[in-house]
């Protein structure tokens, strides 16, 4: 699903944020990328959705290259990954269900039908009765959860989440995990950046550990979370 | 895909827009406003100008004296043929009626003019020149050809006063066109500044919509749309200023200025006019906000 090919990323001045990245996420797979502070996994998963372009390199998402995308081709590409951030990107004027539906109004989904399908993802992620909250009437856990709901809304193919946990507690992070592990049960590749050695132990996936721009580990879930739970 | 969801989508988000950000739009309607207020004045200036000028013009006619030892019935040939030529009417002022003219003109002298042993004053024919023909070239150029026939001892065309109405004319006009892409950039320039003030104020909307695949144009709509409602808005006001502003003074300044054009009311807003200030007032918050969206999306 996710292709990448002797990728480098670098800002004028600054050491490369990616070097010689090569890396193969699967249909329907769960991929942890975790790494310390700037170790470049963010960067990575903004080259998957093209906020970023790679300085060389190619990367295939659903076998399309976008280090050759044209720029007009860059919304289509996106319409087919939810993206899941750190700092959750809500409008604090706008409900819960206008925030979900907002994804869906760029597709030109009519009203009725954008509004049957915001209630369902909402359901999903158990915010029905939240549907006409305003953000920051909701708790942390709640906002991140509604963000996934609008990831997800239009059903894409790929789900990529930036440190979704980051400013959670202990139990928010666990019930959204176990949200986004349902989410790729039923299907979608999910991709999650996370510096959480404890998400990687108790979770069992793939993993793969960047350093300073390089991938440093790519290892199965049991033996990432083996290695986590030991503390190497 | 829906185009009826899209469309309504964009004029929600266009006044959602609007609502939440009144001041910025409010700006931008009132210059829009006071843009086409303006133009509508000197639009309505123009036109009463130029029907003065025209007024003015009707006046001009050329007069062409013939030589002594014409005869009559070569004169009114000759003024047939210059009717025919000029596009408009000609007729021929025999000597006599030459001499009573000056005569009268001259009041009490004009008895004077009886003690003459002959009457010294050529028979003429006084041409009278189509709306169309006045143009200083254009006459010059009949005078020319008039000149030369036989016959023809001089012609008078008022050149001087003719040139001097063109003039003014073209300055006229020429201020009216500068005075109109003055008021036009500016419009254009104070609405964009403003519009990006809103877009600036909804950046984080508009980063959002592109991250869930929105493309530019889909950005670019609902804005286009708050510029061309606020061009609505606009011109409805100016509309309404006009409308007042010749109702209170139009008769009175059409009154005072009756001995030079014809009376009416001098600022009146007619439907068509009205129509034309609309699209003026909309095509200006349209430019202003398609400005400032390309500015914002580009950078």
């Amino acid at each position: 699903m996710i292709q990448m090919f002797h990728v480098y990323k670098a800002y004028p001045g600054d050491p490369p944020a990616l070097s010689d990245v090569n890396l193969h996420v699967r249909k329907g797979e769960f991929l942890f990328l975790t790494g310390p502070s700037g170790a470049g996994k963010t960067t990575l998963l903004k080259l998957v959705f093209c906020a970023e372009r790679a300085t060389s390199g190619q990367i295939l998402v659903g076998g399309r290259n976008v280090a050759r995308i044209r720029e007009s081709g860059i919304p289509y590409l996106r319409r087919n990954i939810g993206v899941v951030f750190q700092d959750f990107k809500l409008l604090p004027r706008r409900t819960v269900a206008d925030n979900v539906a907002f994804t869906l109004d760029v597709l030109g989904v009519p009203r009725e039908e954008a509004r049957g399908r915001v209630m369902a993802m909402l359901k999903r992620v158990g915010l029905e009765h939240k549907a006409d909250s305003f953000p920051l009437k909701l708790s942390g856990g709640e906002q991140q959860r509604v963000v996934i709901a609008r990831a997800l809304v239009n059903d894409p193919a790929i789900l990529l989440a930036d440190e979704p946990t980051g400013n959670l507690d202990p139990a928010l992070t666990i019930e959204i995990m176990d949200l986004l592990s349902d989410v790729n049960v039923r299907g979608t590749t999910v991709v999650v950046a996370t510096h959480d050695a404890s998400l990687i132990a108790r979770y069992h996936k793939r993993t793969v550990q960047l350093e300073r721009g390089k991938v440093v580990a790519d290892q199965d879930g049991v033996k990432a979370a083996r290695k986590m739970a030991s503390g190497e | 895909m829906s185009v009826v969801a899209k469309a309504t989508y964009f004029f929600r988000t266009a006044l959602h827009g609007m609502w939440h950000a009144p001041f910025v739009h409010v700006i931008a309607v009132a210059t829009i406003a006071i843009a086409v207020f303006s133009f509508g004045l000197a639009y309505g200036a123009a036109r009463w100008v130029e029907a003065l000028l025209s007024s003015i013009g009707g006046e001009v006619q050329m007069t062409v004296y013939l030589a002594q030892d014409t005869p009559p019935e070569q004169a009114e040939e000759l003024a047939r043929a210059l009717a025919s030529r000029a596009g408009g009417g000609a007729r021929v002022v025999p000597k006599e009626e030459a001499l009573r003219r000056l005569s009268s003109e001259l009041g009490g002298l004009g008895g004077a003019l009886e003690a003459l042993p002959v009457n010294p004053l050529p028979q003429s024919i006084e041409v009278e020149l189509p709306a169309g023909r006045r143009q200083v070239g254009e006459v010059r150029e009949l005078a020319e050809k008039v000149r030369a026939l036989p016959m023809v001892a001089a012609v008078d065309y008022g050149e001087e006063a003719l040139a001097r109405l063109e003039a003014v004319a073209r300055l006229l006009r020429f201020g009216g066109l500068a005075g109109f892409a003055v008021v036009v950039l500016t419009t254009v320039v104070i609405v964009s500044a403003t519009l990006q003030l809103a877009i600036y104020a909804r950046r984080e909307e508009v980063e959002i919509q592109k991250l869930v695949g929105a493309t530019d144009r889909f950005v670019r709509v609902p804005f286009l749309i708050e510029g061309l409602l606020q061009g609505l808005l606009g011109s409805a006001l100016a509309l309404l200023g006009l409308w007042l502003l010749s109702w209170a003074v139009g008769s009175e300044l059409a009154e005072a200025f009756a001995f030079l054009a014809p009376a009416e009311r001098v600022l009146l807003i007619d439907p068509r006019r009205a129509g034309e200030l609309l699209a003026v007032g909309c095509g200006l918050g349209l430019l202003g906000s398609l400005v400032a969206v390309r500015r914002f999306l580009r950078s």
